[in-house]
């Protein structure tokens, strides 16, 4: 080998070494630090406890509790997953509020916020969330939650619309 | 390991070919699809939540419930994915650098082969079913009955409804003209299982295509595009979709020469991803509902 070659292949060298340093820069700032980053790690580590508890009910045994579609009003399923049923109300094609059923076994703080409840509805304790959320808890388990879609679609409305679930079903489901 | 969920939706572009394209079918549908992009964004836009206390934990469950595999969400996004990029890998390499320079695109179309029809209609019949199976996936078999999941699937809207006109618009009626359906119909029951093992579109997702063999899977497709053929009919009817609305459209956003029309198709195929980018959409708004329901 001459000693040209050498100079060659040692600038080589140097030049990879600054374009890894480079792309391992540019790599770096292209992924922003997120204030999600932390529940990223944590909901992929090897132990991290599932979304959903094994022993969640299924979505599909809260269906029949759901108030039906009526005096205009219409009920639209729109997810059942388990531990969780969904609709959405709505009258005259127009989006009113979403109805949910959820099991709060996958998410114990969920039922927690209970504890301190003040208020209640149907006799079972109930809460309000930010300005467009109403719920309950019935059996200490079965979270039943109102979200308002449209501002005129307040808290009166979405108290009315808890007592339309049959609740008295849905206490007795195991 | 994968993107996370709030990095593909703070991912998703605010511009370029997908944007113009799927802005070209506004005309159909008008102001129901915006582009909504960005995690945090798109939790103020469903929920219409501003505390941001209340955003970061709706935000943490969302990612909770898409890191859970068993969820179906991850499967989900996969199809979404895998599905566009089945469409045209060859051509990729030859156009992508010209893309971002000069979206006329009219240098480097020699470089393209519009698809064989068979190819097209085939397609366009495994994007409906993906389409059909990612909707399970994510949202599961709402409501008790065909009536209640068929009333579901007439409640889509926004980049969901959206998905659907570019799958009438960049599938159907752009590469095989107004007789579409049909098309695809005819080349589903001339079609054998083991014609279908050699189509790429179905090899990348076939594993999720529910079925035994690919006599079932093909049995699948074929009664999943027969039983949504009369929605796409009737829409097609009802907004007065054409071959030649649809392009003349399209030319407003991006230039096209009446000899190029034939390369149209597989243009879209290759650089408009409207799959991946409206289903990554779709699936962070179910998301988001469901974790402010279960919070």
């Amino acid at each position: 080998m001459t000693k040209l070659d050498w100079r060659i292949d040692w600038r080589k060298g140097v030049m990879a070494v600054v374009l890894c340093a480079t792309l391992a820069i540019a790599g770096c700032q292209a992924k922003a630090p997120s204030q999600f980053d932390q529940v990223q790690k944590d909901s992929t580590a090897r132990n991290a406890t599932p979304a959903i508890a094994k022993d969640a009910t299924k979505g599909g045994e809260f269906n029949k509790f759901f108030p039906k579609g009526q005096d205009g009003y219409e009920r639209v399923y729109t997810q059942e997953k388990k531990g969780f049923a969904e609709a959405k109300l709505k009258k005259d094609g127009k989006e009113l509020a979403m109805l949910a059923v959820t099991d709060t076994r996958s998410l114990p703080a969920a039922a927690a916020k209970f504890a301190n409840a003040k208020t209640s509805i149907a006799g079972y304790p109930s809460v309000d969330m930010g300005t467009t959320q109403t719920s309950i808890l019935v059996s200490d388990r079965y979270q039943v939650k109102v979200i308002s879609k449209a501002p005129t679609f307040d808290k009166e409305d979405r108290t009315e619309w808890i007592e339309k679930f049959d609740l008295a079903g849905l206490s007795k489901l195991k | 390991m994968s993107k996370s969920i709030f990095e593909l939706v703070d991912q998703l572009p605010t511009g370029g070919t997908t944007i113009m394209a799927l802005n070209a079918l506004d005309f159909v549908i008008p102001g129901q699809w915006q582009n909504l992009t960005g995690f945090t964004n798109t939790i103020r836009a469903v929920t219409g939540e501003s505390d941001e206390a209340m955003i970061q934990a709706i935000g943490e469950r969302a990612v909770y419930l898409y890191n859970d595999e068993g969820e179906g969400y991850q499967r989900a996004m996969w199809l979404y994915q895998t599905v566009d990029n089945a469409a045209g890998a060859l051509g990729v390499a030859a156009m992508a650098n010209k893309i971002g320079q000069d979206i006329s695109f009219l240098g480097f179309l020699d470089n393209l082969t519009p698809k064989p029809e068979k190819v097209q209609s085939i397609n366009l019949c495994i994007k409906l079913v993906v389409e059909l199976v990612a909707y399970c996936q994510i949202n599961g078999i709402p409501g008790d009955s065909v009536g209640d999941f068929l009333a579901a699937l007439g409640d889509y809207g926004g980049e969901s409804l959206m998905r659907m006109v570019a799958l009438i618009c960049f599938d159907g009626l752009i590469p095989l003209g107004p007789g579409f359906i049909g098309k695809g119909l005819g080349t589903l029951n001339n079609m054998t299982p083991n014609d279908l093992e050699k189509n790429d579109t179905f090899k990348s997702v076939s594993s999720l295509i529910p079925g035994n063999n690919s006599g079932d899977k093909l049995g699948f497709i074929g009664q999943s595009f027969d039983s949504v053929s009369g929605w796409m009919t009737g829409f097609v009817d009802q907004k007065g979709l054409t071959q030649e609305n649809v392009l003349g459209n399209l030319q407003k956003f991006v230039k096209i020469s009446e000899d190029k029309l034939d390369y149209v198709g597989a243009f879209l195929d290759i650089s408009v991803k409207y799959y991946t980018h409206t289903g990554t959409q779709t699936l962070a708004r179910r998301l988001i509902e469901r974790a402010v329901a279960e919070l």
